[in-house]
């Protein structure tokens, strides 16, 4: 459905996308995550045909970007990082608006608004202004706004920031629903949104993809039972020692005291083993009470860092 | 387009800027009417819409300033430009938009010679003929307006810059009796052109050989030009000058004459205005 290829932006002398190539079947769900800056919302641009890409080329549904744009924007529904709404119209007059400029037929374009305010549940705020509503509504408008016409492709620029977590389950759960009769490119920095939506997903950094997998197997890895923090009660020496004498562990490391009397330290294993069990039975043999026991997911930095390396490991 | 023009036509009466625009131009037109008509009892108005045009050089900016500046600083121009709609689409229905408010306005003012006629005959066909041209001059004020607004994101920006562009128009026959008429100036004006010309292609293309060879081309075609007819540069800068004159063009209407080329040069004028605008917008993507 979209075949973006050794697409580069330049922005004066800086470079924000790199030579950028990937493909988006028909229904899948692609998830784009990157640190700020990383280029995901220039791709995003380019795709959608707001901005040129100093080279490559960009297909949708066949038609070329630069070719055909109207064939590629009649395609795409895109809601950007910041919603293009405007204030000064209600909700209803905005939708009507958007309708238009997008050749909704007349017939199909009540039916149409209706729907989608259905959908994204915005009906109660239809006939207030914009300019009035809150962040999260205004970014349920934006999504509406993507949604008129039913585009085929649906390109979504970070569509959760700055709602409440609510909110956010039902964003995401409806974009799930969305998946099933749309193509969905979606860009997040949070790893957890992109696995709990995307079937597959893009690694973004400094322009370039650094790596492209399942959810699944990011998270397997990447995350999960290598790294174990745990509180436990008692002087901080003795702790130590118990810990690092369970069999797999690799490093142990202090984190200071949170509560008063007890110690958190950070265990790593090796070889991705699942430490917990040892890790449990040696404590609970040393008397120790353990009040905390929680796997340490990797944060973005640390995936990203850990990829970079294992990227040049490879090579 | 027409969904542009109908958004665009709301929003001048969703926010304040159409009810200023239409009062002042309004207010300032009726205290002429008032001072040259009706307290004189003098039957000339097209004396009033004379001056009317010197309301222009304030309001044109204001109907203007926010057209495309807005969109740009609200990020809503990204809805526009990934809409399947054609950019010629875009500064057509917001030219179309500001030209409409400004039409009505100027139909309002209409009531002023209707009510002189309660009093005498009026000069109908010069009223005619000056209202033309006044719509003609205006339409090509916006065009201006629009292709400002579209350099920048900020309305202030854009309001001072066009008033400026305006002035400049304005008073260009002024400065065109002031300008050396002789052979000199003229070949160093055209050589000037010639250069600038070198540097609009750079700034283009990015095509430094292209750009430098612009030059000798200038410079040949120049040298040609005086071979065959070297008088051709004498009054060079005034010539070139007086195709910016709107003013000038305005004269004949007044005068109640609807000759061709005026309308023609009117038309051209806002036409490579909007052309431009355009070329702006999509050049953005570019950047």
């Amino acid at each position: 459905m979209i075949q973006v290829e050794n697409v580069t932006k330049l922005y004066g002398g800086h470079v924000a996308v790199d030579g950028l190539s990937f493909s988006v079947e028909k229904g899948e769900i692609l998830g784009f995550l990157g640190p700020n800056g990383a280029g995901k919302t220039t791709t995003m641009n380019i795709i959608t045909g707001y901005l040129s890409a100093t080279e490559g080329t960009v297909k949708v549904a066949g038609y070329d970007v630069l070719e055909e744009p109207l064939e590629v924007k009649k395609r795409i529904g895109y809601m950007p990082e910041t919603p293009p709404l405007y204030g000064q119209m209600t909700v209803r007059e905005y939708l009507d608006f958007v309708s238009d400029i997008k050749q909704v037929g007349r017939a199909e374009k009540k039916r149409g608004m209706e729907k989608i305010m259905d959908l994204v549940k915005i009906g109660d705020v239809q006939n207030r202004l914009i300019k009035n509503l809150s962040k999260g509504y205004r970014q349920r408008v934006g999504l509406a706004q993507a949604l008129v016409g039913n585009p085929p492709v649906l390109v979504l620029d970070e569509p959760t920031i700055g709602l409440d977590p609510k909110q956010i389950i039902e964003i995401r759960t409806l974009i799930k629903e969305l998946g099933k009769e749309h193509t969905i490119i979606l860009s997040s920095h949070i790893l957890p949104e992109v696995s709990a939506v995307c079937e597959r997903v893009l690694i973004i950094n400094k322009g370039k993809i650094v790596a492209s997998d399942t959810p699944e197997n990011l998270s397997r890895r990447l995350t999960g039972k290598s790294r174990v923090l745990v509180r436990i009660a008692g002087t901080e020496e003795e702790v130590r020692q118990v810990l690092a004498g369970v069999p797999g562990v690799k490093s142990v490391e202090a984190q200071g005291s949170v509560e008063p009397e007890t110690f958190d330290f950070l265990v790593e294993a090796e070889n991705e083993e699942d430490i917990r069990r040892p890790l449990f039975s040696a404590v609970s043999r040393a008397q120790l009470p353990v009040l905390l026991l929680k796997p340490v997911d990797l944060t973005l930095e640390e995936i990203f860092l850990q990829i970079i390396t294992e990227e040049k490991e490879v090579s | 387009m027409t969904a542009i023009w109908k958004r665009e036509l709301r929003a001048y009466f969703l926010s304040p800027l159409g009810y200023i625009f239409m009062g002042f131009f309004l207010l300032l037109s009726g205290f002429f009417f008032a001072v040259y008509n009706l307290l004189p009892a003098n039957p000339n108005y097209t004396a009033v819409l004379a001056n009317i045009t010197t309301v222009f050089l304030f309001l044109i900016p204001i109907l203007t300033m926010r057209l495309l500046s807005e969109e740009a600083a609200e990020k809503t121009d990204q809805l526009l430009l990934t809409s399947p709609l054609r950019v010629v689409d875009i500064v057509l229905g917001k030219y179309l938009a500001a030209v409409t408010v400004f039409l009505l306005t100027l139909l309002i003012t209409c009531l002023y010679p209707v009510i002189l006629t309660f009093f005498g005959s009026i000069a109908v066909w010069e009223i005619i003929g000056s209202y033309i041209g006044i719509f003609l001059l205006g339409s090509a004020f916006i065009a201006v307006g629009l292709f400002v607004s579209s350099l920048t994101e900020n309305q202030l920006i854009a309001a001072v810059v066009t008033f400026s562009a305006l002035l400049l128009m304005w008073v260009i026959d002024w400065i065109t009796r002031g300008v050396p008429t002789d052979r000199v100036s003229g070949i160093v004006f055209a050589g000037v052109i010639v250069v600038a010309l070198a540097f609009l292609v750079y700034y283009s293309t990015r095509h430094l050989y292209l750009s430098i060879a612009v030059v000798p081309v200038g410079a040949a075609v120049m040298a040609a030009v005086h071979a065959v007819k070297p008088t051709l540069y004498e009054g060079l800068i005034v010539r070139f000058l007086k195709w910016f004159s709107l003013l000038q063009r305005y004269e004949e209407f007044h005068m109640g004459i609807l000759s061709l080329s005026p309308v023609v040069y009117y038309l051209t004028f806002s036409l490579a205005f909007l052309f431009l605008t355009a070329r702006v917008i999509e050049k953005k993507r570019w950047s």
